[in-house]
């Protein structure tokens, strides 16, 4: 067999990853509780992809990526990267990744940011005659040259990130895991991430990121596995995900003060399909998903009544309707199954 | 052999870090410098006021022991949190989930920790020196800077086995205050352990900071070489790092079960 005709090893893969946290409840009488955040998650990463994980707070993207990173164990199922077991093999896996966090921890503050770099270079070993030379490739990817010498603790959030990201990096890693980089960015340095993301799928890095950003997600990843309640719902390109609702219009429609009434009464037209609320400061955003083709903006604002209305937009489903799409059906599948199981007990 | 060097480079920069962290906190320099200097002024106002015949000698005794005791505390709580406080900080992870052996970077931190320590002999010296007219006659002077080594090796190895030890209980850091004071009595460090209970000998003895003591007291004031105590120091420290090993696999096979690695 040719090596042309091997099959190629994934970089990263789970298989029916569970993973169950033990905890309890009450002070006086104590009782313990099992809480099972990650239930049978699998999905193969080739090597060079960028593989996005989406998902809600709590979905269970954080423990699925600490479970592949080494730092837990799983209860079930087995998870490799470049082949090797994450549980029975913790030296080459962690040869083989590097993992940046995004938040304010994670990094020593009292020393200077060079400082940090060369400790963690050492710790990722790197051998000390090229440790110089990537340290200053780091800091001209990440655009921090100059500012090297400052302690961490002067820095802004979005100069920790980066920080974080060139620390990620040090050891030329193979694998990159990105845990929410860009939470907490200004725009201008979330937008600045990504082209640094970009660029390192560009170098041959496969990248596996958890966002919480549809259009990040939609503009940088190959191909996309949305999480919910510790479970894959839906794996493929964000196209194939909007197609979900590729055949739905959406109208956005602003408000001020709506009723839960009028809500339901939107939700109650015979041709409305979803009806998704965002909250902003001063306004509420009603997202109405209908057939395409339907010509329903007047009827909404009709069965509206006395609410104050802004804007009206109609517009195309974008993979964040699709993944609200997603993430409503499923946790209303959960809550029937439960239902279901309930009345049978 | 590649590995012992790589090793040994990995505690060495890892040490190097960790002072420079220390010298950034004002915490560490207070209780390494400012609460030393306030016990010797004490111990030496205390030996002045019972008329000690001893004199310079005397001095000496107090200075270098009420630096022990600043020694053993940097290296309590230096050493006591070590693990704790990356875990507070977020870098716990970081250093768990590094190609390094991990039992080499947490005996380069507390190595560090028992090292920054040292201010503490060198503060109270000088303070004796300027304020209480101190000679600095030491009986075996090239043994001393020998004496001191093995001292911060004996501490760095028994911090070590404290900070796996203490990641275990959630209240580590009120442990760390319950051992500060028995340590300084019953190691000889305040008073010779001639004058305690015989039955305090025997856990002296397992102590390293015991025979940490008596070798910098032997080479600075002492009648003989006290090579007997350098030698109890070094095999305290060996028996210390082997077991602080174990606990650490137990630690982290802990953590990674039961998701306590972090605290985000």
């Amino acid at each position: 067999m040719t090596p042309a005709s091997q099959p190629e090893v994934p970089a990263i893969e789970a298989i029916d990853l569970v993973r169950t946290y033990r905890t309890h409840t009450g002070v006086i009488r104590r009782r313990p509780l099992h809480v099972e955040a990650v239930k049978g998650v699998s999905f193969q990463v080739p090597p060079g992809e960028l593989f996005g994980l989406l998902g809600p707070n709590g979905a269970g993207k954080t423990t699925t990526i600490k479970m592949l990173i080494t730092l837990l164990l799983p209860t079930s199922g087995t998870a490799r990267v470049f082949g090797h077991d994450v549980v029975k093999e913790t030296t080459e896996v962690r040869k083989r990744i590097g993992y940046v966090f995004g938040g304010d921890r994670g990094l020593y503050d009292r020393v200077s940011a060079l400082d940090n770099l060369r400790y963690f270079a050492e710790l990722y070993g790197v051998e000390p005659a090229d440790q110089k030379r990537r340290i200053a490739e780091l800091l001209d990817l990440v655009g921090l040259t100059g500012r090297e010498q400052e302690k961490v603790e002067g820095y802004s959030r979005g100069m920790r990130q980066r920080l974080h990201v060139a620390r990620g990096l040090l050891h030329d890693p193979e694998v990159v895991f990105l845990d929410e980089p860009s939470i907490g960015l200004d725009p201008v340095g979330a937008r600045e991430l990504r082209v640094t993301i970009k660029g390192l799928v560009e170098a041959g890095k496969t990248v596996l990121l958890t966002t919480h950003y549809m259009f990040e997600a939609d503009a940088l990843c190959d191909r996309i596995a949305v999480i919910n309640d510790g479970r894959i719902v839906a794996l493929g390109t964000g196209a194939d995900l909007k197609g979900a609702v590729a055949n739905r219009t959406i109208v956005e429609i602003e408000t001020f003060g709506v009723a839960p009434e009028a809500v339901e009464a939107l939700r109650d037209d015979p041709e409305v399909i979803a009806v998704n609320m965002e909250e902003r400061d001063q306004s509420q955003i009603l997202l109405v998903q209908s057939e395409r083709g339907t010509q329903i903006t007047q009827r909404l604002l009709s069965r509206l009544g006395e609410t104050r209305v802004g804007k009206v937009v109609g517009r195309e489903p974008t993979l964040e309707d699709a993944y609200v799409h997603l993430i409503a059906t499923t946790s209303e599948a959960d809550a029937t199954a439960a239902r279901a199981a309930a009345v049978s007990v | 052999m590649e590995g012992l060097a790589r090793n040994t480079r990995l505690v060495w920069r890892v040490w190097i870090f960790t002072l420079r962290s220390f010298l950034a906190s004002e915490f560490f320099i207070l209780t390494a410098i400012l609460q030393p200097v306030i016990f010797a002024s004490i111990a030496f106002f205390l030996f002045q006021a019972g008329g000690d015949a001893a004199g310079e000698q005397t001095l000496l005794y107090a200075a270098l022991g009420t630096g022990m005791m600043g020694v053993w505390s940097t290296t309590l709580f230096g050493c006591g949190g070590a693990i704790q406080w990356h875990r507070w900080e977020g870098t716990l992870e970081l250093l768990v989930a590094a190609p390094s052996r991990y039992d080499m970077v947490l005996l380069g931190q507390t190595l560090g920790a028992s090292t920054f320590g040292f201010y503490s002999i060198l503060a109270t010296i000088v303070w004796g020196m300027a304020l209480f007219g101190m000679p600095l006659n030491a009986d075996f002077p090239l043994l001393l800077p020998v004496a001191l080594a093995v001292a911060i090796l004996s501490l760095g190895c028994l911090g070590m086995l404290l900070a796996t030890s203490f990641v275990l209980y959630r209240h580590a850091n009120a442990l760390s205050n319950l051992l500060e004071y028995p340590i300084w009595i019953v190691t000889g460090m305040v008073v010779p352990l001639a004058v305690l209970p015989g039955w305090l000998g025997p856990i002296s003895w397992f102590l390293s900071p015991t025979w940490a003591m008596e070798a910098i007291r032997g080479s600075a004031i002492g009648s003989e070489p006290p090579i007997l105590a350098m030698v109890l120091c070094l095999g305290l420290a060996a028996v210390y790092y082997l077991m602080a090993r174990r606990v650490l696999r137990f630690v982290l096979d802990k953590a990674r079960r039961d998701a306590t690695l972090s605290l985000a």
